[in-house]
């Protein structure tokens, strides 16, 4: 009796090894990159702000509608559409520097694909001042300092947008890996939990079996 | 094929919550002891199918195996769906746990849908029985992209419109799951024939 149970659960872990074996087979052939997940993440840079939208993992969408929201009131500032690259930049609008708003910028890539990002006031109000400020400042007093003499406040502004200018790819890349991606162990983790919470049931089912 | 949250209205959200609780309720009556392992493997291969990126059509698409999962687990697909669905939302933030409920109808329903249709086919060994395998896999995502266009017709897009571009993306995945299903079927019956009879018996 014994005896043919324990052949029995043999056969049953031969055939669960042998479907895994074919089911890791099968995600071998095909590239195991990661799925369909719309996302959007957005950065400052000077009085403009930058979005890209992709499908996780790398697909950019294209054509897909972007909403720009005051967070508080949730009233729509404006709205856009990526281009090929799944790109859509915008200025700055001025009641948004005005009051301060936290940003809220949402992806719509169709079929209920939905990405958000939130952009914090405090992240772009900087770039914005600097950007605008050397316009009213700039040209006058550059033609009354003597030359070798620079002004302080205009060198600064110089600086401030070169650098703006040079960090810009380091902030999209930093912003990009802020977005949360699939990792190893989220997907072993993920099969452990599975295989754990049906042994839970099985055992269970088995103790209930065994005094009824 | 994983509805966003967010997208849809609290009605259909509710709809869908309520929807999967009976279809749940309902496959975990059908789970036996001998069943357990069966499940819990199709639910880590459906969980695991998310991640295989299918590089073909105008988006990144994904398998789905949901016909796979009819065709081996009737009812019990529903759970299965499901536990997979919450750690996709969990672990991977594919869909979501307010959309669970509709997420999980999209996909499970047609994995129940296909099982009582091909049935009568998956009973006659040899070619009827792989021309069901494959029209399970196939239609079972066919199904699917209706699904989710039904259920995005309550944000105001036009059903036709939004089942037209889901069904076209899909149609290499359709193709490629029906073939995964028949490879699937035919190894299983080469190999543990008594699983299949023990499904496809009476």
């Amino acid at each position: 009796m014994l005896r043919k149970w324990w052949r029995g659960q043999f056969y049953q872990l031969q055939s669960i090894v042998q479907l895994s074996v074919f089911i890791m087979f099968i995600c071998m052939l095909t590239s195991p990159a990661l799925a369909h997940r719309a996302i959007i993440f957005a950065y400052a840079e000077g009085d403009t702000i930058h979005t890209e939208s992709k499908f996780v993992p790398d697909t950019p969408v294209r054509q897909g509608e972007v909403q720009v929201l005051d967070r508080k009131t949730g009233k729509v500032l404006l709205t856009g559409q990526t281009d090929d690259q799944g790109k859509f930049s915008f200025k700055i609008p001025a009641e948004a520097v005005a009051q301060q708003m936290d940003l809220e910028i949402v992806l719509d890539a169709g079929m209920g694909h939905r990405g958000e990002w939130l952009l914090r006031a405090d992240s772009y109000l900087k770039g914005v001042r600097t950007a605008t400020a050397p316009a009213s400042t700039s040209t006058p007093v550059a033609a009354k300092t003597p030359a070798g003499t620079v002004d302080r406040q205009q060198l600064e502004e110089v600086i401030n947008k070169a650098l703006e200018r040079q960090l810009g790819p380091i902030k999209e890349m930093l912003t990009e890996l802020t977005v949360h991606r699939t990792s190893l162990p989220d997907i072993i983790g993920g099969i452990g939990y599975i295989l754990g919470i049906f042994g839970l049931w099985a055992y269970f089912q088995s103790r209930r079996k065994k005094n009824p | 094929m994983h509805i966003s949250e967010g997208v849809l209205s609290p009605a259909v959200l509710a709809g869908g919550a309520v929807l999967t609780v009976v279809g749940t309720a309902v496959g975990l009556k059908k789970v036996d002891y001998e069943a357990i392992p069966r499940v819990a493997i199709l639910s880590a291969a459906f969980f695991v199918a998310s991640l295989i990126h299918v590089p073909l059509g105008p988006v990144g698409l994904h398998l789905v195996l949901n016909g796979l999962m009819g065709l081996l687990l009737g009812w019990m697909a529903v759970p299965a769906i499901l536990i997979a669905l919450f750690l996709q939302a969990l672990l991977f933030q594919f869909g979501g746990l307010t959309v669970l409920g509709v997420n999980t109808v999209t996909m499970a329903a047609p994995a129940v849908l296909c099982f009582y249709a091909y049935r009568g086919l998956l009973r006659h060994p040899g070619t009827p029985a792989a021309i069901g395998a494959f029209a399970c896999g196939f239609s079972a995502v066919l199904l699917s992209g209706l699904l989710v266009a039904l259920a995005l017709i309550s944000t105001g897009q036009a059903f036709l419109e939004v089942a037209q571009l889901v069904l076209l993306a899909h149609i290499p995945i359709m193709i490629i799951e029906g073939i995964i299903t028949l490879f699937i079927y035919l190894f299983l019956q080469k190999v543990r024939p008594e699983m299949l009879e023990g499904i496809y018996a009476s």
